[in-house]
Parts: structure tokens; C-alpha cells; sequence
């Protein structure tokens, strides 16, 4: 990490920081996030956990947020039915609905009182670009869901507007689900088809006990776009969450996770998916941290590359001395599809205990020859025959995808992009 | 319907068919035995398509055209049907969605519109309470699942819904019960038309009380060295291969 690269970061900080909301993040609070960045640099290829990620866009960025969001928006999917939705662009609310019965949700940017803002915790190991969208975020939604709460739905959609040289764009969101509270988030990001937007996000989850969060997390940028994101949870005594990730769009998209099981019995299902193709490259790290007993991380990734794309997923399961009775399974696997195409799947596992059960694999391959040809012995198309056997290949994830409609909205996307034949649309 | 001539066909550099010939007339149905290893398999994934496979040699012409210049897909669309010895497994992909798709190809290549859904649905459901299948096996993943029999008798119902002109049977009576047995091979005989062919590659004379074949080959070490009638499955029956190894020297 150059150091002009560093001054001009702090130089584009000083010539926006008057206009950022104290309301999303007090000012001390940027400046020192800025610094704890600065020291740390920001993530390098060089380093094992970046490797697969391109970070150039980075060195060219403008880090400074869009000031005042486009006023056209690309076409919004669907609305889905009982989701009351929100819409962001380039990081700013730009229209609300009702919250369902009982749910706080707030834009900071507008409502939010001062020290109404949140920070990312000191121990998230990858928290360098969480930090960048401390400094900047022009807005932040937080969403609260008090003890005991039926389940409901609430859908954010973040359009990336602007192109890159007016500015990057911060989502930032805060999900607090009090004891026993229930709710389901679909999460979009999207963008204009031929902008090169600079998007990072920064998610925080909170699970009191027993809360049971399904999270839908749908990144289909521009094929322009370079996405940054990082979530991190804090998951109490029996509590659930069930993330599920699919990843189409950008040029670049990189997602780090941290889960920490904290509560005795808590569960993280993750279940993800991304589709690489041309010159995009996806790449996720998820980090399941076991810090109480009897806790539980089911991991599922299927990612498919074809061009000359990269698909990487670094699964890291640890299982701290106190986290006795620990269960995990991860199962990850990659579809190549192409000579110049690129799979890395990397199932990491740190235990300090005993008494845990942990299962891995990781498997990457080519599309199975005797399934190949017993489609084409059928008469179809070998076209279609592959296209078919990816979309086979993803099922184990999207079949997961609970909300009927908003499964049948990601097969449609998905069978569009594995395919412009009609055939396999026919299928849904 | 079938000719193949001297038919020689190699794999990772091993010859397994060594002048292979066999004549399949319009309408008949014909049955290939012979031992394990002897290439049976190997015939009907030539004549399937299968890749990794090298014709150094031969002819094979299919209603008098050159099957061997022709794509997988178009020999299936053309009405060569192949039985698999073992059906395989495709989780995801819909058995009925397969299904359709085999008969939309087949019919798109004819010139013809795609089938009415509904009557499409029909005709599965008609032909799966004749092959005793569940209906829910429709909606599963190819072959996921299914046991022997089961995939067995899938491969049958993908048959009797596509109607082939040629159909390649590989074992197809190997795993199924004694009452599985019958249900495949009424199957079998409801397809038997003059203008239909079938090989039926087969261990067992007992597929063969069942659907009556007009001829039967023996297959040894890549070459058809015997054929007969019937009755020549009953003396294989009886005396096993031995006696015809010599032949194939
Ligand atoms: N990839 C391969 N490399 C080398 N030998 C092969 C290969 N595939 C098949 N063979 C050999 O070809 C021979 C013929 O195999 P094939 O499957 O056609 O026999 P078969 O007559 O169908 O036998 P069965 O009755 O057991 O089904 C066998 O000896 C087999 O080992
Ligand atoms: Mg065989």
C-alpha cells in the first residue's frame, strides 16, 4: 500500500468531512476510524486473505461519497409481497414504507439523533474496509426488532448510481433483533448496468437470544461495478441466523464475514452462491468464530466460473477453547467451466477444544462428462445440456431460498444469465 | 433400419470392437449376449455417441445414412434411444423437465411446435401407470434416488414417451425384480412396431420369454461370432460361452 495512496485517502477526507452527517457517525469517531485505517493500510493482493480479490479499483477510487445521488434510478426488481421496502441510492434513502408492526426503522441521515450511530467491534479481524465506510457513510439504516417480535419482512435495495469518479457509496446497516424476535431481510444491491460504481458496505447483525434472522443477501451490481462489503453478527444463546448469499453481478465483489456464535446453542446457516463469468471476479471470506457451547455453523458455497472469471471462497470455521459440543459443516464446491477460468475453495478449520464434530469438503471440477452425455444422448442441445447442469449444480443453494417469490426472481436472473435460451426458463 | 460393417473401435489406445457386424432390419427386434467385457456396452455407446471413443475402422448406417458423421444430440433426435446399463444420476435437473426437453428437441428437429404442456403431462402419466412408476418421480432429480430397478424402469418411460425408430436396451432387465421384470417388458412389446428396431443387450434368456426376439447375436471379444434364433439364447442357457470363445480368436 503506497503512500500517496494513504494521503490522498486523508486529503479527500478533509475536503469532505464537514458535509458528512454527525447523525450516521460522529465526527471523532470518523477521524479515528480514518487513522486505525491509515496504520493498518488498506487490504493488499499480497495478502493470503486478498489474494483473489482485485483491489486495484481501489488504488484509482474516489473515496469520497456521492454528495447528491442520481435522480434516475434503473428498473427495481419486483416488490416482494409482505416486505416493506426501502430504497438507497448511492448509500441514501431515498424512499421508505411503512415498518412492519412494532419494527424501528431508522435512517440516521434523517432521523437519526447524535451518538445515534454504531461501530463496527474492535475484534473483527477484516475490518479495514468496515473502518473506510465508518469514515464516509453518508447514511445508515437501523433496524430494530423488539423481544418476542412475529416474524415480518423489511427489503433494502441499494442502488450504486453514480459512476466512480463522482464518488463511492456506503451502505451501512445495523439489524437488532431483541430475545426471541423474528425477521426476514432480503438485501439487494444492484447498480446501472454500465457504471462503473465504487459500492462498500458495512452490515451489522445483532442476535439477542433465540432471535431467528433469515438473511437474503443478492449482490447483482453492474458488470462495472466494484462491490466491497463487510458483515459482521453477534449471534446469542440459541439464536439463529440463516444467511443466504448469491453473488452474479460486478466486475469485482468481495465479501467478508464474521459470524461469532457467542450464546450457548446459537446456529449460522450460510448458504451461498456465485456466478462468475467474463473477466468478473467473486470472492467471499466467511469466518465462523465458536465461542460458546453446543453452537452450530452450517456452510454450504457453490460457485460456478466460466471465462475468465475467478470464483474464490475462504471458509474459516474456529472453535475456541470454550465452545465444547461445536458442530460444523461446510460443504464447498466449484463448477469450472472454461481452461481460462479459476476456482479457489479453501476450508479452514482452528479448533482448541475437544468434543466438537466437523466436517469439511471442498471439491472443484469440470461438468460431469457422464452426466453430459447422458442429457445429449436425450437429444438436447449441448448448450443447454451445460447450462442445465449448472443451474443443477446452484440448486443445493437456491433451493434453500425459503420466499417462493423471491426464489423464482433469483431462478429467473440466474436462467437468464446461464442462459439466453428460453428452454431453461421453461423449467421454473 | 441398422447396418454396421467391420466395425472397429478403440479406447485409451485398447481395441474393444475388432470387426464388428450386424444387420438390425425395420421392425425387428434384435438380441445381443455374450460375456462380460466383450464390448456390449461398448456397441451401444458407439452407436449412442459417446465421446472418447475412436472409430479406426467400419461403417454404421441408420436408416441409410452414416450415423458415425452425426452428433449425440442429432442421433437422438434422429430416434436412436439408448437404454443406459447404468442410468445416471443427475440431482437438480427435473426428471420431467428432462423428459420435455428430450421431446421438444426431437420435434423442433422434425419441424414441429413445441408439445401442449398439458397433453404432454398426459401422455407421461399414462405411460408411468403402465411402467408402474409413482408419480412423484416425476418431480425428483433425474435418477436421484432411484433404486436399480427404479432408474431402470425411468429409462424405459423416457423410451415409451420419446418413441424411438432405434432403441439400444443395455441390461435393462439386470436389478429389476421378477415382477419389474414383466412391467419392463410390456413396455418393451407395446413399442414393437414394423417400423421400429430394437437391441436388447441382455445376460438372461429369461428377458427374452418375455420379448420374443426375431434374432440373437453372440458377442465375443469385440466381434458378433455366432446368431441364430431363439433357440440359440436356450442353448447359450445351457451351455454358457466356452464353446464359442475359440470362434472369436
Ligand atoms: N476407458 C477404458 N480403458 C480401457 N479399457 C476399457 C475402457 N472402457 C472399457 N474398457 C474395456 O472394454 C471392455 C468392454 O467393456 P464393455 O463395457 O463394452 O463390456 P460389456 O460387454 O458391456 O460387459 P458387461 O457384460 O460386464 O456389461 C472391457 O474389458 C472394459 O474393461
Ligand atoms: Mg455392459
Amino acid at each position: 500500500m503506497s503512500a500517496a495512496l494513504l494521503t490522498r485517502l486523508q486529503e479527500e477526507y478533509g475536503a469532505v468531512r464537514a458535509a458528512l452527517p454527525e447523525s450516521v457517525t460522529a465526527a471523532g469517531r470518523r477521524r479515528e476510524a480514518l487513522e486505525t485505517l491509515c496504520a493498518q493500510g488498506l487490504p493488499a493482493t499480497r495478502e493470503e486473505n486478498w489474494r483473489y480479490t482485485n483491489l486495484r479499483v481501489l488504488e484509482r477510487a474516489r473515496f469520497a461519497p456521492v454528495q447528491d445521488p442520481a435522480g434516475t434510478l434503473p428498473a427495481l426488481p419486483e416488490p416482494l409481497e409482505g416486505f416493506a421496502r426501502y430504497v438507497f441510492v448511492d448509500g441514501q434513502l431515498r424512499s421508505s414504507a411503512a415498518a412492519p408492526h412494532g419494527v424501528t426503522v431508522r435512517s440516521l441521515r434523517s432521523q437519526g439523533a447524535a451518538g445515534a450511530g454504531w461501530e463496527f467491534a474492535a475484534e473483527l479481524p477484516e475490518a479495514r474496509l468496515a473502518l473506510l465506510n465508518e469514515a464516509f457513510a453518508t447514511d445508515a439504516v437501523s433496524i430494530e426488532v423488539p423481544a418476542e417480535s412475529a416474524a415480518c419482512g423489511i427489503e433494502l435495495v441499494f442502488v450504486a448510481a453514480a459512476a466512480a469518479q463522482h464518488g463511492a457509496s456506503y451502505p451501512r446497516v445495523r439489524l437488532a433483533l431483541q430475545s426471541g424476535a423474528r425477521l426476514s431481510v432480503v438485501e439487494r444491491h444492484i447498480g446501472a448496468a454500465d457504471c462503473a460504481s465504487l459500492v462498500n458496505s458495512a452490515v451489522r447483525v445483532e442476535l439477542a437470544a433465540n432471535a431467528h434472522l433469515t438473511h437474503y443477501r443478492l449482490q447483482h451490481c453492474g458488470a462495472r461495478a466494484a462491490w466491497f462489503d463487510t458483515l459482521a453478527a453477534q449471534l446469542g444463546a440459541e439464536a439463529h441466523y440463516e444467511l443466504l448469499a448469491v453473488g452474479t453481478g460486478a466486475l469485482t465483489a468481495r465479501s467478508s464475514v464474521h459470524a461469532r456464535l457467542a450464546g450457548a446453542g446459537a446456529q449460522f446457516t450460510l448458504s451461498a452462491a456465485a456466478l462468475g463469468e467474463g473477466p468478473q471476479s467473486q470472492d467471499m471470506y466467511a469466518l465462523s468464530e465458536h465461542l460458546a457451547a453446543r453452537t452450530r455453523t452450517l456452510e454450504t458455497f457453490r460457485g460456478i466460473a466460466s471465462g475468465r472469471s475467478r470464483v474464490a471462497f475462504n471458509g474459516k470455521i474456529a472453535v475456541r477453547e470454550s465452545a465444547r459440543g461445536t458442530d460444523s459443516r461446510q460443504s464447498l464446491r466449484g463448477l469450472l467451466d472454461g481452461p481460462e477460468a479459476e476456482i479457489d475453495l479453501r476450508p479452514q478449520l482452528e479448533i482448541y477444544t475437544d468434543e466438537v464434530r466437523c466436517s469439511h469438503g471442498a471439491t472443484a471440477g469440470k461438468l460431469d462428462e457422464n452426466m453430459l452425455f447422458y442429457l445429449l444422448s436425450r437429444g438436447l442441445a449441448p448448450e443447454v445440456a451445460g447450462h442445465l447442469l449448472k443451474w443443477a449444480f446452484l440448486e443445493d443453494v437456491i433451493a434453500r431460498i425459503g420466499l417462493a417469490d423471491l426464489r423464482r426472481q433469483i431462478e429467473l436472473g440466474l436462467a437468464g444469465q446461464l442462459s439466453e435460451a428460453a428452454t431453461l426458463k421453461e423449467l421454473l | 433400419m441398422l447396418t454396421i460393417k467391420n466395425l472397429h473401435a478403440a479406447v485409451d489406445g485398447k481395441e474393444i470392437l475388432k470387426g464388428l457386424d450386424l444387420e438390425v432390419p425395420e421392425g425387428e427386434v434384435h438380441a445381443v449376449m455374450g460375456p462380460n467385457g466383450s464390448g456390449k456396452s461398448t456397441l451401444a455407446h458407439v452407436l449412442a455417441g459417446r465421446p472418447g471413443y475412436s472409430i479406426t475402422a467400419g461403417t454404421v448406417l441408420f436408416k441409410g445414412r452414416d450415423l458415425l458423421a452425426l452428433s449425440p444430440e442429432e442421433r437422438a433426435r434422429e430416434g436412436v434411444f439408448l437404454g443406459f446399463q447404468y442410468p445416471v444420476e443427475i440431482p437438480g435437473v427435473n426428471n420431467v423437465y428432462l423428459l420435455k426437453a428430450a421431446v421438444n428437441a426431437a420435434r423442433k428437429h422434425r419441424g414441429l411446435p413445441e408439445v401442449d404442456a398439458f397433453e404432454f403431462l398426459t401422455l407421461v402419466r399414462e405411460k408411468m401407470r403402465l411402467m408402474r412408476m409413482d408419480e412423484s418421480m416425476l418431480s425428483r432429480g433425474v435418477n436421484e434416488g432411484f433404486s436399480g430397478g427404479e432408474k431402470k424402469r425411468n429409462e424405459i418411460l423416457q423410451m415409451l414417451v420419446l418413441e424411438p425408430a432405434l432403441a439400444l436396451l443395455d441390461e435393462t432387465d439386470s436389478g429389476l425384480d421378477i415382477d419389474a421384470l414383466k412391467v419392463v417388458a410390456s413396455g418393451v412389446n407395446t413399442l414393437r412396431a414394423p417400423n421400429r428396431s430394437m437391441v436388447l443387450v441382455t445376460h438372461y434368456q429369461r428377458l427374452l420369454e418375455h420379448i420374443v426376439p426375431d434374432r440373437v447375436h453372440v458377442l465375443v471379444k469385440g466381434r458378433i461370432v455366432r446368431s441364430g434364433d431363439r433357440t440359440l439364447a436356450l442353448e447359450l442357457e445351457r451351455r454358457g460361452y466356452d464353446w464359442l470363445m475359440g470362434e472369436a480368436a
